[in-house]
């Protein structure tokens, strides 16, 4: 068993670490003012290699594999978790079209998202539920060489600031009742709804997408007809869950740096706060989440990487590190004393950007079901 | 060859014929050094036409001033000094040469400690000598927060540069030894470069000049927001602004804001350091100041080292206070 | 062009503050200490890089080093250097300036000279701004520091802005050469991923003594001509009177103080 990083990864993460330092800070305070994503920052973060970091080079991409782009995301995160929000929502759409594209649609649509030229949607979550994906209402009809989409797509990570959709719709029944479709924003009948305003992450763009007769052409099929159930799933399990969890270790990164400045910077009888006890609980218990959040971070981008499947890890990963986020962001409010709800210090905005990492990619409830599977089979 | 007494040299940087103030304060330093019996202390002044010069280096309390002359040396080019210096040296062995720690300073010592085959301390804080006439340096690392102490035990020149500002300059007094006029041989292809123009960008005036009080600003303001406090600050108390280096970088102050080593010297009657961590690159800026108060969160900053008062706490908290209180 | 950037590899500014002064050993603690190129260096490389992509040619990095100095070159390899060379002898620890300039120059005279030299005007970490004059001493080429300009073509001398007080200073200086630059010279780029793999086919080779050929007398602890005698933390020179009491006290009582003694 071999814990230590690469020369590669090691270099990669202080690479990014660079860039996000640099980059990032100046635009955080528009991006929390108007809940927008600063679109001029895609195509820079094309060049740098983030967008494309599990793209076929044959793409454009730089295909480093999954550990790097929990690392990737993770480096972000520490300095705005925002970004990677957004960003891991645009790997989803590279990762839907990597595995179930056709060869002309790789060509087509993964350039444009790997330079960062427009940002990357999956679109599953109806406004009849996100988790219930069988029960969605958006349907599909063909007619001809044309599918006809009807629907609504809600909570929809870059909506407003993406061309290219992956959209789950109904064309059946069944298991086999779903299919993937590559929707171009300027399709007809292709609509934007509302913005959101989300109480955290809110650099992130979330929206919705509505579809009034919109008119897809059958070779923007994304896999084969009903396999649209799989092409949501595999995208979760080894996309949307790998990288909420890199999200959400970002935030626990941000909120143990933060929690620890001001132990020791704070002053009470005297001495640093830091010398207290009941202090420095909060800050072990903040760095035990966020030492175990790595270890389930890294653990599913290195299984990714050997081809492993990781249902359960994945679910177990992203539940432990966005429900760690959350409490750790707590608890490090709590050591800031009335500091911590001032806007002046950021740990009030990471407890905001942490509670809202919980219900994407599946809630705590769903991986709990998830993981259950894994521990009744521990009886045998 | 005419005899040359003097262990200790000072090299006193002239352009256009004025002596640097880094050379002043050097010697001044050197004097102390060369109170030790048995010690005597040169300017060693290159350039050409010095001679008024030279005699007036005598008042600055050295023993002998060392005056080479060359056409090749009218205007500063370090190459031409270097090669000047060693063969000086080479003729005269000095125990110690010092340097400012100046633009050309630091680039002259170096070359010329290589090719004398010797030790140089740079950007040196303070010299000493031990008892048997080691000289031993005291070099700030890590951003001032520690030092480390240099000796040169066996090569000989032992070799210096101080950073202008350290030491007070020497003044002038009575006239005293005597100017030794030295030869030295240099041709053309000693210049090593052609100096095609000299770009003089004057200092821009600045509040700071002469300032009764100084209210200066560090990077742990944190934003250009909570900068604009000191201002205020600076107005009620009728002073100006100063900054450390990191608030220029930030855009947040003007260059000609900046106190301390590249920056601007001050001697107020009253400093406020706020939310600055009292390195010794800014506070060699602050020169015989009145009352001196810091305010910065940590309480283990360096300022408070170097302070009368200290107030520990958020910038962004006690300004505001502050102001309020003085304006009841 | 044949371009040499001399890199350091020092302590990460950002974690200065877990140096700890060892009092029993007098020496530095690094635990927790990152390990980042001498930031004046990348602008340096930087400039190197620029020079290479506007004239053709190769831009080589040198570094004296331990032997863990690996992940520093091969980020520079990722900037954009071609070719890196770690300098790592155990005959080289303890190396003053005058000795790392040795086996700087030696090393680049074993790498058949080079029309550029290039280094940053001074280290974070040592800050004796003294290699690069004489890295130029010990090869017998002119040097400018504090160069904040380069206009540089193929053929015949360069004109470069060499920083002094008050100014700047417009030379003309011809290559082969060394210059130490400042900050004001350029920005350095960012290191992207396709750097990263990019660096992973480029050479990084270790030197040792042998193949440095620095044979002389200044190099390494015991024959450096200056000797580090002591290592401490810089003496109190005050101790403040701190006022107590919360903001807005500490604030009153000052603002009073300030009064009485005729501030306001």
């Amino acid at each position: 068993m071999d814990f230590a990083f690469s020369d590669r990864e090691e270099l990669l993460r202080k690479s990014v670490r660079e860039w996000a330092e640099q980059e990032l800070p100046p635009r955080m305070e528009e991006m929390e003012e108007t809940g927008e994503f600063p679109m001029d920052l895609m195509p820079a973060m094309g060049r740098m290699g983030f967008c494309g970091v599990i793209t076929p080079k044959q793409y454009g991409g730089t295909e480093m594999g999954n550990l790097a782009r929990i690392l990737v995301l993770e480096e972000l995160g520490t300095v705005c978790p925002a970004i990677p929000m957004a960003m891991q929502v645009h790997h989803m759409c590279t990762y839907a079209l990597v595995t179930n594209g056709s060869e002309a649609q790789k060509e087509k649509y993964l350039p444009p998202l790997v330079k960062g030229e427009t940002m990357g949607v999956v679109a599953v979550t109806d406004p009849s539920g996100g988790s219930d994906v069988a029960g969605m209402q958006t349907s599909a009809e063909k007619k001809g060489d044309t599918w006809i989409l009807n629907g609504r797509k809600c909570f929809i990570t870059n909506s407003h600031h993406s061309d290219i959709w992956v959209v789950i719709a109904k064309t059946g029944e069944g298991r086999k009742g779903l299919s993937a479709f590559i929707v171009e924003k300027d399709f007809p009948g292709a609509v934007l709804g509302r913005k959101e305003h989300k109480v955290g992450l809110r650099g992130a763009n979330t929206g919705e997408m509505a579809f009034q007769d919109c008119e897809v052409p059958a070779e923007n099929l994304l896999g084969e007809e009903g396999a649209g159930m799989g092409v949501a799933l595999s995208d979760i399990t080894n996309c949307g869950r790998p990288g909420m969890t890199a999200v959400g270790l970002g935030i626990l990164n941000a909120v143990l740096k933060e929690a620890a400045k001001f132990a020791n910077e704070r002053t009470l009888y005297g001495k640093p706060i830091a010398r207290l006890q009941s202090i420095q609980n909060h800050l072990a218990e903040i760095y035990q989440d966020r030492e175990l959040a790595r270890l389930a971070a890294y653990r599913v981008g290195w299984m990714l990487d050997q081809g492993m499947r990781v249902d359960t890890e994945s679910a177990l990963a992203k539940s432990f590190a966005c429900e760690a986020a959350a409490r750790s962001a707590r608890k490090a409010i709590e050591l800031h004393g009335s500091y911590g709800i001032m806007n002046e210090y950021a740990v009030q905005r990471l407890l905001r950007d942490a509670i809202v990492t919980i219900p994407a990619g599946g809630t705590a409830e769903i991986a709990k079901l998830v993981m259950s599977r894994a521990a009744l089979a521990a009886a045998s | 060859m005419p005899e040359v007494r003097s262990e200790i040299w000072v090299i006193a940087e002239q352009h256009g014929g004025q002596v640097l103030p880094a050379s002043l304060e050097l010697l001044a330093k050197a004097r102390e050094l060369a109170a030790e019996p048995g010690w005597s202390l040169a300017a060693v002044l290159l350039g050409q036409g010095l001679q008024d010069l030279a005699r007036e280096l005598l008042t600055y309390g050295v023993d002998e001033v060392l005056l080479a002359q060359h056409e090749l040396l009218t205007e500063w080019q370090t190459p031409a000094q270097v090669k000047a210096l060693a063969q000086l040296a080479g003729e005269h062995k000095p125990q110690v040469i010092l340097a400012g720690a100046t633009a050309s300073g630091v680039d002259l010592a170096p070359r010329l400690a290589a090719r004398l085959k010797t030790g140089l301390s740079a950007h040196c804080v303070d010299l000493e000598f031990d008892d048997r006439g080691g000289l031993f340096a005291v070099v700030p690392g890590w951003g001032g927060s520690i030092m480390a102490k240099i000796s040169c035990p066996t090569a000989r020149p032992q070799m210096a540069t101080v950073l202008p500002g350290v030491f007070a300059p020497a003044q002038a007094g009575e006239a005293k030894g005597q100017v030794i006029e030295l030869a030295v041989d240099l041709s053309p292809d000693d210049l090593g470069y052609k100096v095609l123009e000299k770009v003089e960008v004057p200092p821009a005036q600045s509040a700071l000049d002469g300032a009764e009080v100084v209210v200066a600003g560090g990077w742990g303001l944190g934003n250009e927001k909570d900068w604009q406090l000191l201002p205020e600050l600076a107005q009620a108390l009728g002073g100006a602004v100063g900054s450390t280096r990191p608030p220029v970088d930030e855009g947040w102050a003007q260059e000609n804001q900046m106190i301390g080593t590249s920056g601007r010297s001050v001697s107020p009657k009253l400093y406020i350091g706020v939310a600055l961590s009292g390195n010794a690159h800014h506070l060699v800026g602050i020169k015989n100041p009145g009352l001196m108060v810091g305010i910065n969160k940590d309480p283990q900053a360096a300022i408070f080292d170097h302070c009368d008062l200290g107030l520990v706490g958020e910038a962004g908290e006690i300004l505001p206070a502050l102001l309020e209180e003085l304006r009841d | 062009m044949k371009i040499v950037v001399c890199l350091k590899p020092v302590p990460d500014p950002k974690d200065w503050g877990k140096l700890k002064l060892d009092p029993e050993t007098k020496t530095l603690v690094r635990t927790g200490v990152g390990t980042v190129i001498n930031p004046l260096d990348k602008h340096a490389l930087e400039a190197a890089l620029v020079l290479r992509d506007e004239l053709g040619g190769s831009v080589l990095v040198v570094s004296m080093a331990p032997p863990d100095a690996g992940p520093v070159l091969k980020e520079a390899l990722a900037m954009g250097a071609d070719e890196a060379y770690l300098l790592s002898d155990r005959a080289f620890a303890g190396s003053d300036t005058l000795g790392t300039a040795h086996v700087l120059a030696s090393a680049i005279e074993a790498l058949g000279g080079s029309d550029v030299i290039l280094c940053g005007d001074e280290t974070i970490d040592g800050g004796t701004a003294q290699v690069s004059a004489q890295v130029a001493e010990f090869l017998g080429l002119p040097n400018l520091m504090h160069v904040s300009h380069i206009q540089a073509q193929a053929e015949g001398p360069f004109v470069v802005h060499s920083q002094v007080e008050q100014g700047h200073l417009v030379v003309e200086i011809a290559p082969p050469l060394v210059l130490s630059v400042v900050k004001e010279l350029n920005t350095p780029r960012y290191v992207t991923m396709m750097d990263i793999l990019d660096a992973e086919e480029k050479p990084l080779v270790t030197w040792d003594n042998e193949q440095v050929c620095a044979g002389e007398s200044c190099v390494g602890l015991a024959d450096s001509p200056t000797q580090m005698a002591d290592l401490f933390a810089p003496p109190k020179k005050k101790q403040a009177e701190m006022l107590p009491g919360t903001p807005r006290e500490q604030a009153r009582e000052l603002a009073g103080r300030l009064r009485r003694l005729g501030f306001c």
